[in-house]
């Protein structure tokens, strides 16, 4: 097997995952190809998009269509009384406030019957075992399915079986899944992350959640990815995106400038991965860069 | 803090340099009773330590014994302490929780009555300050507006250890120096790094993984799940992270329990003391066999950068692919492993930990 060169890393964050179509279009326009793509959560949409070959425009697109306000409009009755009353209305693992049919039907929209051996570039997308915790890496079956478990937001949409196992978001194990490109070889990585925001003032229960989620998941995010860094004896290149402005769960109208400004964060990079990409191509039998 | 200022109050002995000593305790909730059982085991053994680092419950362990409490009556007290800490709920914050326009919200939510804590607290270490130690002592916490690890090592000890134990929705922030804080354990549930930034040379570390309930049956147990998840994977992370940078001995101390014990569940102390005190004896034929050849040269205390760098050149990318394929086997791998272990006491009970420390002290057995 040849060894794979430039692998992809695209980490959960919402619709701030849409800066990845930015991120793309800076190396396709630097003529560097991608070897392999990881996603997890809102990354594993744009992940499955760049691994069936989508352009920019209709991969924009999509998600414009895909994720709008009424992907969460319909709350679950059923599963609010099973809250309440547990036992009369069966409360189990499967539980999600909303309803998820729509969000099924624009998953099949977006993604048809498309399946993992339909990509051009390898995928790989996270979720996380419900049972056990663990990081759990989808690789074939429909992408849709897998996009569906990857994106399972905890009590907002119901988990979702794949393979047998009961999955939820793949940000509960790792936010940014950089381990599943080392263990598939990458040599150089480029990984975009998001970090949660921080909630200003806190002033309802639901913000209180939010805010103990970001500060979990951050600290997660930044744990491992200072592991990952550590034990990967080639290199990470971390393109983290500042955006000037604040973006919100359902902003798809900020997309076009989520895009630019992806790209703009991964051409600061360029140097660094030319100069990576010039050392690696040279035969080298010792050591690392 | 700098190190000239822990040296002073070191128990070293000033003839001989041996090993700095660190002693973490994660956080755990009630299982952090176990630790005393280590101290237990590290009393009778006689075995010193130069710095102590708390989390969460840890830190009201690392706390006492910083502050030179006997072992013996820690254990003795420990019943009481946990009959009482978290029992008795604060029905005010449980209504506006519920109904907030109401009973208005606030902005942090408590359910546990904080006076009770408090008492509980107060019991135990008085006005008590950081200098009263008769060692460095550090408490991590959690700043809740931005999320950034804090390590406490000033002021009453009370006070840092009322914010380490912060455990979100049952108590409230406390304000620390102008901060608000919370629990450590959503940070830095292990925390390794500061006994490392204090130039220790061999850290023992007891950690706690949350137990996996083994159905969701209701909303509570669904949060609880999905907390769950997320704090073990944050400890394995950190802790993978700070044993590979780490350039000398970490040494886990993860009990294995056949049950699982909740944070009310104060009958079951006497059982948790005696399995931490179970999984520290079975460190000590290690511990003592690095403190044997530790002990005959000066021990190092390199920066973590330089030692970083070290570990990183050498590992060869020859050897990284050779073990990248393989499936965790019990004999530690001589590079870092591609991910994090699975689950903390699965990889680390089988084996002595792996040393990736540079220096031998002790070669691992076949």
């Amino acid at each position: 097997m040849s060894r794979p060169g430039v692998a992809l890393v695209i980490g959960s964050g919402g619709v701030k995952c849409a800066a990845s179509i930015g991120l793309m279009r800076c190396l396709h326009s630097e003529d560097i190809p991608i070897d392999l793509v990881v996603g997890c959560s809102g990354g594993a949409i744009y992940a499955a998009a760049i691994a069936l070959g989508l352009d920019a425009a209709s991969a924009a697109s999509m998600t414009t269509t895909l994720w709008t306000r009424d992907v969460t409009s319909q709350p679950d009755r059923r599963a609010l009384l099973s809250l309440v009353f547990p036992k009369w209305f069966g409360f189990d693992g499967r539980f999600g406030l909303k309803k998820d049919t729509i969000l099924n039907e624009r998953l099949a929209q977006g993604f048809g019957n498309a399946t993992f051996a339909d990509c051009k570039i390898p995928l790989f997308i996270t979720a996380t075992d419900f049972r056990t915790g663990e990081q759990v890496t989808i690789t074939e079956g429909r992408i849709a399915d897998a996009v569906r478990a990857s994106i399972a937001i905890p009590f907002a949409f119901p988990p979702w079986e794949v393979n047998g196992r009961l999955c939820v978001d793949g940000f509960l194990s790792d936010p940014l899944p950089v381990g599943v490109a080392i263990r598939e070889g990458a040599h150089v990585i480029v990984a975009m992350g998001f970090e949660s925001p921080n909630q200003e003032r806190i002033t309802s229960g639901g913000r209180f959640a939010f805010q103990l989620s970001s500060i979990m998941t951050n600290n997660l995010l930044r744990a491992s990815f200072a592991f990952h860094g550590l034990a990967h004896h080639s290199e990470v290149i971390a393109v983290l995106p500042q955006f000037s402005q604040r973006i919100r769960l359902f902003d798809t109208g900020k997309i076009p400038m989520l895009i630019d400004e992806g790209e703009a964060a991964m051409r600061e990079q360029l140097p660094y991965l030319r100069r990576l990409l010039a050392a690696s191509s040279a035969p080298q039998t010792t050591g690392a860069p | 803090m700098s190190l000239s200022f822990t040296g002073e109050r070191s128990l070293g002995d000033l003839s001989q340099r041996r090993s700095r000593i660190g002693l973490v305790i994660g956080s755990g909730g009630i299982k952090c009773t176990m630790a005393i059982g280590l101290l237990k085991v590290l009393a009778h053994e006689g075995i010193p330590v130069d710095v102590a680092v708390g989390c969460s419950g840890g830190a009201i362990y690392a706390g006492l014994y910083a502050l030179g409490d006997d072992v013996r009556d820690m254990e003795a007290r420990s019943l009481v302490v946990w009959r009482d800490l978290f029992t008795k709920l604060h029905y005010r914050s449980l209504a506006r929780a519920i109904a907030p326009a109401f009973f208005g919200y606030h902005e942090q939510v408590g359910l546990v009555d904080d006076r009770r804590v408090w008492d509980v607290l107060e019991s135990q270490f008085g006005m008590r300050t950081f200098a009263d130690c008769r060692m460095p002592f550090f408490v991590a916490a959690t700043d809740y507006r931005t999320g950034e690890k804090v390590t406490l090592s000033e002021g009453r000890v009370i006070d840092a250890v009322r914010a380490s134990i912060a455990i979100p929705l049952l108590l409230r922030a406390w304000p620390v120096q102008d901060r608000l804080l919370v629990d450590g354990g959503a940070s830095n549930p292990l925390p390794i790094d500061i006994a490392i930034m204090e130039g220790c040379d061999i850290i023992l570390a007891m950690g706690f993984e949350s137990h996996m309930t083994a159905d969701v049956g209701s909303f509570t147990q669904a949060i609880g799940r999905t907390s769950t998840i997320v704090t073990n994977h944050l400890l394995r992370a950190t802790f993978a992270f700070y044993s590979t940078a780490h350039h000398a001995e970490v040494l886990p101390i993860v009990p294995l329990l056949d049950r699982d014990v909740g944070i009310t569940e104060w009958e079951q102390v006497p059982y948790l003391i005696e399995q931490g005190e179970k999984a520290a004896y079975e460190q000590i034929p290690y511990l003592r066999r690095l403190l044997a050849s530790q002990g005959a040269e000066p021990a190092v205390v390199a920066p973590m950068q330089r030692a970083v760098s070290a570990e990183i050149g050498a590992t060869s990318p020859s050897t990284w692919r050779s073990t990248r394929p393989a499936a965790p086997s019990a004999s530690p791998p001589a590079s870092p492993p591609a991910s994090p272990p699975a689950s903390l006491s699965a990889s680390l009970s089988a084996a002595p930990p792996a040393s990736l420390s540079a220096s031998p002290p002790a070669s691992p057995p076949a």
